[in-house]
């Protein structure tokens, strides 16, 4: 279009002119072939090139300096879905992200919703939230493994000298309406012992999931915050006209369709983030997979299987599941974004 | 708007808020308690958040001066009329008297003397730094060639990009790790730049951004007799300079915290540790007396993008969100 315009003002040049314009502007195949190039290669050598790389050897029996290569089928994929090393992955990697997911991206929604409202301070508790998305990860890992030692910690010494409050003791036993505390949780610990947390084969996917939750909620909480600034304020008004009395019915006509843009985004980077948790399994478990492998996430499996055993059919396979996974997650968003998720 | 806000629901606002802020910032209190303490009070979990700051004789520099046969013949003359155990003794209390220090200053001087830190830290800067102006190396001209100019094979060049934005470098690091241990490449600086050389976010993003640049300006730029490839640098990078920034803070957060890739690529030589590697070696060899000097060493990793964060708060969360802006 601005082309055409082009020529139209500039009439009177010769022709020569014009003609070597009009190559310029309607066709760069050379310098946009040139341009592109480098991407190009690194985008085959460094992103293409490995997954089909990974897809081949998923079929194999390599291992690094060997000389036997064999193909051996679909044998790795076999060993996956019927070893009970494999199915403990599965389920650590599946307990990570379904509890991580839908609690940070809640958490995300209700700390934006509440840091909104506030008529001062938001900003405060704003740069708090957003403190662990900046902190090394791994460093923060070390720090909640002191944290939660079951004897030095300061999270047992914390809650054991609750105990002797009556005031903290009453409200988490529940004895002041008259229940048995040592039926309780935190009764029954009162009495015998706090958990060992990350020791624990029956803690230790939930305590991690909790510092997974600690690092994430405020990078979605964020993205929530900027979410929100772009719904119509009129929007309200109108739903309180239509008799939407209470804050629920406002966040449910209002807030939440016209946030749906954003939780698809939120909910998307979340899971991918948190297939891919490694810092904190790694941290707290250098030899491997935590208490009855109950922490053995995909991340470190690869890491574990791969790299430090050598298997590297076994890893490749691992693999291509967990691209597999991830695409899926990321081809369902782009797909609910082309739907259009927001409703109004 | 949301509610008319009474003073008792913001109260209550507050108070749920302020709760969630304290377990948020729990662990940074922790860490930089730590880095303070004496490992008695650490172990006892006594002395507030700053310690008692009394002084302590720090054992290793004790021990090390530990003097030997020579040291104490060649004391004697200072040492007049004095016997050998004496000499030993005034040896003792003078190296006692060097060794004894203050837990603050004990914790971050050890940081950096147990183990090479500022190499570290060093390596940190090299690595991010030189990630990302490759970075932009590549995908300016690419986010240019793919908004502004037109030719056959655009859109399948646009098409793999956006394809692969659906790979995540750490997925694929067993295939890249082993291409480059095949190439001889793991144990070098390049192992730890060469897989995040490509953003193809970076792509996508600039090309978002030079969308938005009028086609004018490039015209002009043309009649001016400027080749594409001027254009990209002369013209294009000083319109994309917020965009950049942002990038920039997206790329440098990412791979100075990151922790996986540089575990699997770089194996044993200390001179390459980044500063994550670096402080997971310290907790492998750490006995209960470095605790402090460990988490000084967290401290100091965690603090230079920390305290960029609060300086430059808004252009941060900008940068980090940057993902959403699609």
């Amino acid at each position: 279009m601005v082309n055409l315009a082009l020529e139209n003002q500039t009439g009177g040049i010769g022709a020569k002119t014009r003609a070597s314009a009009r190559t310029k502007v309607v066709s760069h195949g050379r310098s946009g072939w040139l341009l592109t190039a480098p991407a190009l290669a690194l985008m085959i050598i460094i992103l293409i090139a490995p997954v089909l790389i990974a897809a081949g050897l998923s079929f194999s029996s390599y291992s690094m300096g060997s000389p036997n290569f064999e193909w051996v089928g679909w044998e790795n994929y076999e060993n996956l879905f019927t070893r009970r090393t494999y199915e403990r992955m599965f389920i650590a990697t599946f307990t990570y992200v379904g509890v991580v997911v839908p609690v940070s991206v809640l958490l995300g929604l209700g700390a934006a919703m509440l840091v909104n409202s506030l008529r001062w301070g938001g900003e405060i508790y704003k740069t708090i939230y957003f403190l662990p998305v900046m902190a090394a990860l791994l460093a923060m890992a070390i720090v909640w493994e002191f944290m939660l030692h079951p004897t030095l910690g300061i999270i047992n010494d914390t809650l054991k000298s609750g105990c002797d409050v009556p005031f903290v003791y009453g409200l988490l036993t529940s004895s002041w309406l008259g229940g048995n505390p040592a039926s309780t949780w935190y009764g029954n610990a009162c009495e015998n012992h706090f958990p060992l947390w990350l020791g624990d084969k029956d803690y230790a996917i939930w305590t991690i999931c909790f510092v997974g939750i600690w690092q994430a909620f405020g990078f979605n909480m964020v993205l929530y915050l900027a979410g929100l600034t772009g719904v119509p304020r009129e929007l309200y008004q109108a739903a309180e006209m239509d008799g939407a009395r209470s804050a629920w019915q406002r966040f449910r006509l209002v807030t939440w369709p016209m946030l749906g843009p954003t939780t698809v985004f939120v909910v998307t980077i979340t899971s991918i983030r948190s297939f891919q948790v490694f810092d904190t399994i790694e941290a707290f478990y250098p030899q491997g997979g935590g208490p009855g492998k109950t922490a053995y996430v995909m991340m470190f499996a690869i890491y574990e299987k791969a790299i430090k055993q050598n298997l590297i059919g076994v890893g490749a396979a691992i693999t291509i599941l967990f691209l597999l996974f991830v695409m899926a997650v990321t081809v369902t968003q782009r797909w609910l974004v082309e739907r259009k998720v927001h409703y109004a | 708007m949301m509610g008319r806000s009474n003073p008792f629901s913001e109260a209550l606002k507050h108070a749920v808020l302020l709760f969630g802020a304290l377990i948020v910032i729990a662990p940074f209190y922790v860490m930089v308690s730590y880095s303070l303490k004496s490992p008695g009070e650490i172990e006892r979990n006594v002395g507030g958040f700053f310690g008692e700051q009394a002084p302590m004789v720090d054992e290793k520099c004790v021990k090390l001066a530990e003097p030997n046969r020579e040291d104490i013949a060649a004391a004697r003359a200072k040492f007049l009329g004095q016997n050998d155990r004496a000499i030993a003794a005034a040896f003792k209390a003078e190296t006692v008297e060097r060794c004894t220090l203050t837990p603050i200053v004990f914790n971050y001087t050890q940081a950096f003397t147990a183990a090479p830190l500022l190499r570290y830290l060093l390596n940190g800067v090299i690595v991010t730094v030189s990630i990302f102006f490759i970075q932009i190396i590549v995908a300016l001209p690419c986010a240019y060639a793919l908004s502004k100019l037109r030719f056959w094979g655009r859109d399948v060049v646009f098409g793999i990009v956006i394809f692969c934005l659906l790979i995540p470098v750490h997925a694929i690091a067993l295939p890249l790790y082993i291409m480059l241990s095949k190439a001889g490449l793991t144990n070098t600086y390049a192992a730890l730049i060469v897989p995040w050389t490509i953003s193809v976010f970076g792509i996508f993003l600039m090309r978002q951004f030079f969308m938005t640049v009028p086609d004018d300006l490039v015209d002009a730029a043309r009649m001016d007799g400027m080749t594409e490839f001027s254009i990209v640098w002369r013209v294009m990078l000083p319109t994309a300079v917020p965009a950049l920034l942002a990038f920039a803070i997206f790329s440098v957060v990412a791979h100075w915290n990151d922790y996986f890739w540089p575990r699997i690529v770089v194996t044993g030589n200390r001179e390459l540790f980044t500063p994550p590697l670096g402080l997971r070696e310290f907790r492998g060899d750490a006995d209960g007396s470095m605790y402090g000097p460990m988490m000084a060493t967290a401290t100091i990793i965690v603090t230079p993008l920390i305290v960029a964060f609060l300086i430059a708060q808004r252009r941060f969360i900008e940068g980090i969100t940057l993902s959403g802006m699609k």
